[in-house]
């Protein structure tokens, strides 16, 4: 526990010692009649300090909606973001505070879900990096628990969303190979303890708020056996994710 | 003869290599600057125009740490777990977070009473997990200490599944779990946590769901 605990503060202080080093904080000019201050990052915290018009305020770093700043005296406070958004640069530009990412047009996504494949448990994590606004990559890592086997499946695939700018209800497609390896629990062994795969998927996904989305989807395997025939398992999940 | 001319092919591919790596560059554009056609400026302004560059704001969404505490596995005692969480503050509400743990079962108490009976190996008795959690914060606030001291804290709750590996198996497992997290600055956090790991398991002879509670006590830093 010490150790750990050693080894935190050492991290933080790396990173503090860098961002000394090298990182210019942003100045922005208080232009609405004044910007409250909040002593948390959260809308019931209350204000502790109110910075005037035209007064200087220091932008040390953000957490989701909020932003920590330093008024001209040294006093320390969140803002929220629209507030902050009203500020100005000295130049007289409006500050570079920035947007939520564009729920059609975002480009990464991380997320992680739970489901079921071919009757087991399954829990799923994906990445996503969207080539364009309706064509993404998406690289998905899960673990099917069963009372039999626990498998690992990674897949890489594409999928195409028909109408991106649908926000709340947009359905996809994809198609993609995977490569599942075969951990058994209970004997006898399986007869191959890794294949390989290729899928067709259909799904569903959705904006919740901010950066924060859902998605469902429905995939039908089809596993590359040395056997006489091939299996064909299905899988459907749900899912929370990010997006950048 | 052939290996000359080789060489001297090889030797133009790689001058037209170079020329590919250069044909991004530009080279010297001469400024002029433009003068009014009228009489000559007496003063040339001698002015560099600066590459004015507006500093980033830092995100510190994610928050890295280690927790340690006891965990009770139900039916082989309580004993000492340790792990590593990371979470990623969605709003101020919402977060994701992945935990990594691990602890090693003690013996149940038909082994106490009977020493010859083994009802686990040694590498079945190690139980680790990682669980992929939703999380909401609850009730935010802050807690006082003192007349002049006040720390931000959140209670909340969070709900998640993953994969629980006891007796060399592993298991689907849900987890629930309350927490209280003080942040000692606004960049270290410290937390308070009650957790329940449900699985079922036929282990001690019919199928059936386990609790398995951790209590633990955690530092976490915010990136």
């Amino acid at each position: 526990m010490r150790r750990l605990l050693a080894l935190l503060l050492l991290l933080q202080t790396f990173d503090a010692g860098l961002v000394h080093a090298k990182r210019q904080l942003l100045e922005v000019v208080v232009s609405a009649p004044f910007l409250e201050m909040h002593s948390g990052p959260g809308r019931g915290f209350p204000v502790v300090y109110v910075v005037g018009r035209d007064e200087i305020v220091t932008v040390l770093y953000s957490r989701t909606e909020w932003y920590k700043v330093r008024a001209a005296h040294g006093q320390e406070g969140w803002a929220r973001r629209a507030d902050l958004a009203l500020t100005r640069l000295a130049s007289g530009e409006p500050a570079p505070i920035p947007p939520y990412p564009q729920f059609a047009t975002h480009r990464w996504e991380i997320g992680a879900g739970y489901g079921v494949f071919n009757h087991q448990n399954l829990v799923t994590s994906w990445a996503d990096f969207g080539l364009t606004d309706s064509l993404d990559v998406e690289f998905v890592l899960q673990q099917a628990l069963g009372t039999i086997d626990n498998r690992y499946v990674a897949s890489l695939g594409l999928r195409h969303t028909f109408i991106p700018e649908w926000k709340w209800f947009s359905p996809t497609a994809g198609i993609g190979g995977a490569y599942q390896y075969i951990d058994d629990k209970v004997p006898p062994k399986p007869l191959q303890s890794s294949n390989q795969m290729v899928y067709v998927s259909l799904g569903l996904r959705g904006f919740i708020s901010r950066r924060f989305m859902w998605r469902a989807d429905w995939r039908k395997y089809v596993v590359f056996t040395n056997q006489n025939q091939n299996q064909e398992p299905q899988e459907w999940k749900f899912g929370l994710a990010v997006f950048f | 003869m052939e290996i000359r001319l080789s060489s001297v092919l090889l030797a133009a591919a790689l001058l037209s290599g170079c020329g590919w790596f250069h044909r991004g560059d530009k080279g010297p554009t001469q400024i002029v600057a433009e003068e009014s056609a009228g009489e000559p400026s007496i003063i040339e302004p001698q002015v560099n125009r600066r590459a004015v560059k507006t500093p980033k704001i830092k995100a510190k969404d994610f928050e890295l740490g280690g927790y340690f505490g006891a965990l009770s596995i139900q039916d082989f005692g309580t004993n000492p777990i340790y792990g590593v969480r990371a979470a990623y503050h969605v709003s101020e509400d919402i977060f994701l977070e992945g935990f990594l743990a691990r602890s090693k079962a003690g013996t149940t108490s038909l082994e106490d009473v009977f020493p010859d009976i083994t009802v686990l190996n040694d590498s079945g008795r190690r139980f680790t997990y990682y669980d992929l959690d939703v999380g909401y914060n609850v009730l935010p606030g802050e807690i006082f200490f003192g007349r002049g001291r006040a720390f931000n804290s959140a209670l909340y709750v969070t709900v998640g599944m993953g994969d629980v590996k006891f007796a060399d198996k592993d298991q689907f497992a849900l987890n629930f779990g309350i927490g209280e997290r003080l942040l000692i600055t606004d960049w270290l956090a410290m937390h308070l946590d009650v957790r329940d790991h449900v699985f079922e398991t036929d282990l001690t002879g019919r199928t059936k769901n386990v609790h398995n509670l951790e209590a633990t006590l955690g530092l976490t830093v915010f990136y």
